[in-house]
């Protein structure tokens, strides 16, 4: 188990390179939107990778709440650091794309409010559980339980109101040549993701650690005083 | 019939208390004219029509927010204060009686408000009296919309109420969670104020929005504000 990340970051490590030999090499430049499509391959598997995450911070936010498991508490918060670094990158090539495409970076499109919208809970999770004491950790749960709740909210944001994105079928549309260009990287980004997530949380679960290790060293030395 | 019997008698007491010192109604409605007044310096220079029909939904609710959030940082407060809020929690009470009671005061006080700011808007903008021509609509969009802000923000705001304060934090956790709210209130209001021939089906997408909000947030209340809920204590011991 020790030596899982390393297996995941390395198994990315062989798969990523065939990404952009499959996007910019093999993969033909789309009609209306030209080179900039390929912005696409990066940008899909990162909105991905950022929900999942989301929804993973949700459920294990639920369960930290309902058990005090202080394992939950650390996937949590480490999927919600991951999320938040995706959601970024969801961020930034979004208006890339959109650009090049509509011609604005920003259209106040109904998927970029949302996801926008998401980002910023992941952010005030992670603000609410780094500032807020140890008395906010379940509010920190509930504003993570409430934000996984909002991701099919978002999903389905799109059918809902009228969009200039992509609909959601998208990936299902596309012809095989780009269908096959899209796995690699998309295996390559989860695969960093799970191994930065699984590291992140063995970081933060022995932060807690030896946070009580201290406590209790602490409580040691005062009896030996009294 | 018991969880309604004292969410009744919760609300009822809470109701009294406002009687008697009016200090939300006023601080509440002064907040709602405030903005009103901050609107008109801002956007009456917009140019009518179309311009107003877009802006007109966005500072309503924008303000229904600013005065929410001040409604459940007040409410929570005034137990704080007087220490209440944990005898509440001792007391023999359903904790979802709790929740649903403050949030059926929060919901009375920020309609009360919108019935100052509905007018006062309508006073500026001129397409804000199309809503007149449907009232039914109107008037559920207002609550339902109100509902929606008023489930996830009660949760919040009696969780930092028991906490050991950060008062600043509500700020931070509910405009983030409460914003798809609001954005399904937006585009019904902007349906409403355009004759949108779907208006109801826009109603029908706030309701299902508001069913899902507030049995997360009764599902979350005991957990947030207490810790572990009762059916884990239950089975523990």
């Amino acid at each position: 188990m020790r030596a899982l990340p390393y297996a995941l970051f390395i198994a990315a490590a062989a798969i990523f390179p065939m990404a952009p030999v499959r996007v910019f090499l093999e993969t033909p430049n789309e009609r209306t939107m030209g080179t900039a499509f390929k912005i696409f391959f990066f940008h899909v598997p990162m909105a991905w990778i950022f929900m999942l995450l989301a929804v993973v911070c949700g459920v294990a936010a639920g369960i930290e709440l309902r058990r005090r498991s202080r394992r939950a508490a650390a996937v949590a918060r480490a999927s919600a650091e991951v999320s938040f670094l995706c959601g970024a990158g969801v961020l930034l090539t979004g208006p890339i794309w959109g650009n090049a495409t509509w011609g604005e970076p920003w259209t106040g499109d109904a998927r970029q409010m949302t996801t926008a919208l998401l980002w910023l809970v992941v952010a005030s999770y992670l603000l609410v559980r780094q500032y807020g004491g140890p008395s906010s950790r379940r509010l920190a749960a509930g504003l993570a339980i409430f934000g996984a709740v909002d991701v099919p909210i978002i999903y389905y944001a799109v059918k809902i109101w009228k969009t200039l994105h992509p609909t959601t079928d998208v990936v299902t549309t596309l012809p095989p040549s780009m269908r096959a260009a899209l796995w690699p990287a998309l295996c390559a980004l989860l695969l960093v993701s799970l191994g930065l997530v699984i590291v992140r949380t063995r970081q933060v679960a022995l932060e807690a650690d030896l946070d009580e290790a201290w406590v209790e060293l602490d409580r040691q030395a005062q009896g030996v005083t009294a | 019939m018991r969880l309604w019997r004292q969410t009744w008698l919760l609300t009822r007491s809470d109701l009294r208390q406002e009687l008697r010192d009016r200090e939300l109604v006023l601080v509440a409605g002064l907040f709602s004219l405030l903005l009103v007044a901050m609107f008109a310096i801002s956007f009456t220079a917009l140019p009518a029509g179309n311009n107003h029909r877009v802006v007109l939904p966005g500072l309503l609710w924008m303000s229904v927010a600013f005065v929410g959030v001040l409604t459940l940082t007040r409410i929570f407060d005034r137990e704080r204060e007087a220490d209440t809020l944990r005898a509440l929690l001792a007391a023999p009470v359903d904790r979802l009686a709790i929740y649903l009671s403050k949030a059926a005061v929060t919901l009375i006080i920020l309609l009360t408000s919108c019935a100052l700011l509905v007018p006062g808007l309508a006073l500026l903008f001129p397409e804000l009296r199309m809503i007149v021509e449907q009232p039914a609509a109107a008037g559920l969009m207002l609550v339902l919309g109100s509902l929606g802000f008023t489930a996830v923000g009660a949760v919040f705001a009696a969780g930092l109420a028991t906490g050991s304060g950060k008062n600043v934090l509500i700020s931070v956790i509910l405009y983030p969670l409460t914003t798809p709210v609001l954005m399904f209130d937006i585009v019904a209001t902007r349906a409403l104020l355009e004759r949108h021939p779907d208006v109801w089906g826009y109603v029908g997408r706030l309701a299902a929005l508001d069913a899902i909000l507030l049995a997360v947030g009764a599902l979350l209340f005991e957990s947030i504000v207490v810790g572990v809920g009762r059916t884990a204590e239950r089975r523990a011991s």
